[in-house]
């Protein structure tokens, strides 16, 4: 489903000088799958996940980045978005003075538009939210709230997690969902995540930590460090890597 | 010091006020002298009206009409109106003074009706009795080659309640002046402004509220955004005069550059004589949030769509003035078309 080969990226620092980030990433994700990236801070972790989405200053220099046959590099973020990719963002954006509802329905209709299909009739829409807020927990009068705006660190991230529930997406990338979250939350979060799980849909959990896969069974951990994977394999690897540090992978890497 | 060369568009004025009486001799008297102002004046640094006019060298005719007629120079507003600025091509001159009984509550909508090269000089004069309420709404849309100059001067007695919302597109220039008057004692002023302003189009808001008496409120907030190559200007003053004492007064001017060749001026000024007071102002220039805009587009929204609605959600606040929830609507309805244009 989502093919990664060979990626190389650059960023621009604040002093303005070229940084390497991603060295020659490879990775597969078949459909119906969970993979995790684990690592340490630096690694490249979030930068993939921005790589992948098409965010400004993120571009490929080498190598490429396949998802559903198709090569994203050349795309728009909104057409990648269209296609089905979603990033759960790490730290979800404050968007004062536009409703979260009409956010969602907004950019709903957006990528169905895209992909060629009939924009949601307002009533089903809303039967729609309504059913997937209740899941997870989020009122009515949340959603009537500006986007992230006065939002805890916990009620972001099921926001982000309801948003993919309404938006269906073929492909998740949840960036460090896990962080500033307490347990309560992260269960939540994760019963959210899992009824998303299904045969058609392939998922990249990026994460620190091994607690939340826990809660999100991973079929592949991969752990990455200097900007590739360094080793890949069962969800044994993420109790090692807790266990033993990043410090012998990251020795491998060098 | 020498006398000025007049420019064509001076020539036509001080022709157009020949023989006049009142503010138009005054007016005319300092045409005569100064010729209109340049950059060179403080008030007018960032708009400089002489350049503007530069190629507007017939008079026009201007006129003020209430509910679509035409009316007396000084009238009396004691029920909801429509006051509609209409100025053909060329220089012209308007004026009207209204006044709001005390006690009356009122609704007034502004429009302009300008053809392509007008340049109407327009002066109001409105006045609030006692307890008076006036909420008056402005839309400024007019075309670019237009120069409209707007100057408002509000008395607000005691116990009255002045509230103006301006939202403005610019033009070659625009200038909207408000200067108000505040008697305190229960009075309360709040002025708002949006301006957006595409390529090639200039608007400034140019205001002083002078509190005169105790214990009065003023909330002024200005919004903007600005393409490439427009300019948009704010210049605020409060002057809190020493009998003003327990003025409370917030000045806040908030705007985006669309673009790192967007112009933006702004001087925000207290001048304060009393020393029981609260007096505050704010000014940021800012660009769009790109981590918002990214946000927004992974989650569906073309670029250009999710643009006009973070810069429809940033300039909409000082629209909230208006209580009529239609008004307010359609308002925000011909601000969100500018921005679908403006990409």
């Amino acid at each position: 489903m989502l093919k990664i080969n060979n990626l190389h990226n650059k960023v621009e620092t604040q002093d303005g000088e070229e940084k390497a980030i991603l060295k020659g990433l490879s990775l597969e994700v078949p459909a119906g799958e969970v993979h995790a990236i684990m690592g340490p801070n630096g690694s490249g972790k979030s930068t993939l996940s921005y790589v992948l989405t098409g965010r400004d200053g993120y571009d490929v220099t080498d190598g490429e980045m396949e998802f559903l046959g198709e090569e994203l590099g050349e795309l728009e973020p909104e057409e990648r978005a269209a296609k089905g990719l979603y990033l759960s963002f790490q730290y979800p954006v404050e968007i004062p003075g536009v409703p979260t509802i009409t956010f969602l329905k907004e950019a709903l209709n957006a990528q169905r538009t895209a992909r060629g299909e009939e924009e949601m009739p307002a009533p089903e829409f809303m039967k729609f939210i309504r059913e997937q807020s209740k899941a997870l927990g989020v009122s009515m009068d949340m959603l009537k709230r500006p986007v992230n705006v006065g939002f805890s660190g916990g009620e972001k991230k099921r926001m982000e997690i309801l948003q993919a529930l309404i938006l269906q997406p073929k492909f998740l990338i949840l960036d460090e969902t896990d962080s500033g979250l307490d347990i309560d939350a992260l269960k939540t979060v994760a019963e959210g995540v899992n009824t998303l799980r299904s045969e058609d849909r392939g998922m990249l959990v990026i994460t620190h930590y091994q607690r939340l896969l826990d809660y999100i069974k991973p079929d592949v951990v991969h752990v990455m460090a200097n900007g590739r994977i360094v080793k890949s394999g069962g969800p044994e690897l993420a109790h090692e890597l807790e266990a033993e540090g990043y410090d012998k992978f990251i020795g491998e890497a060098a | 010091m020498g006398a000025i060369t007049h420019t064509p568009a001076e020539r036509t004025l001080i022709d157009l006020l020949d023989g006049a009486e009142d503010w138009r001799a005054a007016a005319r008297d300092a045409v005569v002298r100064f010729g209109l102002p340049t950059k060179r004046s403080e008030a007018w640094k960032w708009s400089d009206l002489r350049r503007a006019s530069q190629g507007i060298e017939t008079a026009g005719t201007a006129g003020f009409r209430i509910n679509g007629e035409a009316v007396a120079d000084r009238v009396t507003l004691d029920r909801d109106g429509e006051l509609e600025l209409v100025a053909e091509a060329g220089i012209s001159v308007a004026s009207i003074e209204i006044d709001v009984p005390a006690g009356a509550r009122v609704a007034l909508k502004e429009r302009y009706s300008l053809a392509e090269g007008a340049f109407p000089t327009a002066r109001l004069e409105i006045t609030l009795g006692e307890g008076a309420q006036l909420e008056r709404v402005v839309l400024c849309d007019t075309p670019e080659s237009s120069i409209p100059v707007v100057r408002s001067r509000v008395v607000v007695a005691k116990q009255a309640h002045y509230r103006q919302a301006t939202l403005t597109f610019g033009s070659k220039l625009t200038r909207h002046e408000t200067h108000i008057t505040h008697a305190g004692e229960g009075a309360e002023v709040e002025l708002g402004g949006v301006y957006l302003l595409e390529e090639g189009r200039h608007a400034d808001f140019t205001s002083t509220v002078t509190h005169t008496g105790p214990g009065g409120e003023t909330h002024q907030l200005v919004k903007g955004a600005v393409a490439a190559h427009a300019q948009g200007v704010f210049q605020g003053k409060f002057k809190v005069e020493q009998a003003a004492q327990q003025t409370d007064a917030k000045m806040t001017h908030r705007a985006l550059m669309l673009d790192d060749r967007a112009e933006i001026d702004a001087k925000p000024e207290l001048e304060i004589y009393a020393d029981d007071v609260q007096c505050a102002h704010g000014n940021a220039l800012g660009a769009i949030d790109e981590t918002a805009l990214f946000y927004m587009r992974q989650r569906g929204l073309p670029e250009i769509k999710a643009r006009a609605l973070l810069i429809e959600s940033f300039l909409a606040e000082p629209l909230d003035l208006i209580s009529d929830e239609t008004l307010r609507e359609e308002l925000a309805s011909i601000l969100r078309q500018r921005l679908g244009a403006i990409g």
